[in-house]
């Protein structure tokens, strides 16, 4: 009984954990629907709603390689389907758009 | 046997009254925000050097918009987290061991004694050479940091465990784990709880600072990078995270454990209740 508090808190914890999660995967999926099937390598263009910060472009260097940020976009090779759904999975992250690559 | 040492459990407070208390702590919060934004104009310095309320909102939004706050959030919380149940477990673990067997208090209590006198802050660039820059640095920090308190208070708990109960359950048979199991675990119990939360406390200060000097992420990489950056609102805002964190973790977590048993066991008082 006494501990019914922490048991809520981690409940809504958990609640919005999982929300913010589910949520992401539904956009991911809207973001990518039109690239769909993916191919094993490829570069995309991230668009963003706003300048990537040096936050932005160390997160997109984890899923492939950043060549190249233009104002709001950074261009990026070598990704591979599941890291292109992460990059989509980021609420901040307005469209990802085939790019040729150099 | 539990009957003899359970006191019954403190009476909830009133909704009204605990409604009354929040909006004072309210009155106090908005108080400070009013004479601050008033102070800026007097102040008449730029945004960098003397950032308003307004400023800092503007920036808390833009943070969790760029998805920057969320996830230093999540990775400071997991390593605090990590580090304090690593810590915490450990700390339990040795303190029962060195309270139960003279041996292992000989061996390690002036090892530990020595140890407890090496500040955090002063492992932390040599964790950084071993492990680098990064989670595993961190975490270690963290470990250190709850390790000694929970480590002295298990040990304070367990050595004040009462005797009679020991000899009451010794005597009836009971074999030495269910000693350790009906009486000194429990007696210990409140001592473990002041020493997770003396811990909880410590490991929240030592994780900023393990996140200015070792990470690329974090709430205390926030506030390092913010004035770093020139954007000194952000500072703030990581300021101001740290310290909503810890009144949740405290209000929601922490509060309500040590209720449940030390209060429970009738050792302490809440003063705050009495106020």
């Amino acid at each position: 009984m006494m501990l019914r508090q922490p048991a809520i808190a981690t409940v809504c914890v958990i609640a919005a954990i999982l929300a913010y999660w589910l949520s992401g995967v539904a956009a991911a999926g809207r973001k990518l629907a039109a690239l769909e099937p993916l191919p094993p390598r490829a570069s995309y263009a991230v668009t963003l709603a706003f300048p990537p910060e040096q936050f932005h472009q160390l997160r997109l260097q984890d899923k492939g390689r950043v060549v190249e940020v233009r104002e709001r976009t950074v261009y990026i090779m070598d990704v591979s389907p599941s890291a292109a759904h992460d990059i989509a999975h980021e609420y901040w992250v307005d469209s990802v758009t085939p790019w040729a690559g150099r | 046997m539990s009957a003899a040492i359970t006191a019954a459990p403190p009476r909830a407070r009133p909704f009204g009254r605990r409604f009354g208390r929040g909006l004072k702590g309210l009155a106090g919060v908005l108080l400070l925000l009013g004479a601050w934004q008033a102070s800026v104009p007097l102040v008449g310095m730029s945004s960098y050097f003397y950032p308003s309320p307004a400023d800092v909102i503007v920036a808390f939004a833009d943070l969790v918009r760029k998805g920057i706050l969320p996830v230093y959030l999540a990775d400071s919380m997991i390593r605090y987290l990590t580090g304090l149940t690593i810590g915490a477990l450990l700390g339990v673990g040795l303190g029962v061991l060195i309270g139960l067997h003279r041996t292992a208090s000989l061996a390690l209590s002036p090892l530990f004694r020595f140890l407890f006198a090496i500040v955090e802050v002063a492992w932390i660039p040599i964790f950084v050479v071993w492990f680098g820059y990064g989670v595993k640095t961190i975490v270690l920090a963290l470990i250190y940091v709850v390790f000694f308190p929970v480590l002295y208070n298990t040990l304070l708990g367990v050595r004040t465990a009462p005797q009679l109960l020991v000899n009451a359950v010794r005597s009836l048979g009971g074999s030495r784990l269910q000693v350790l199991r009906l009486v000194i675990l429990p007696s210990a119990l409140p001592g473990i709880i002041t020493g997770l939360r003396v811990g909880a406390g410590f490991a929240f200060r030592g994780l900023v600072f393990a996140e200015i000097v070792a990470a690329k992420t974090g709430i205390g990489y926030l506030i390092f990078e913010g004035t770093q950056s020139q954007q000194t609102a952000r500072t703030i805002v990581g300021m101001i995270v740290m310290g909503l964190l810890w009144l949740a973790i405290d209000q929601f977590y922490l509060r309500p454990i040590e209720r449940a048993t030390i209060q429970r066991w009738g050792l302490t008082v809440d003063a705050e209740q009495q106020a």
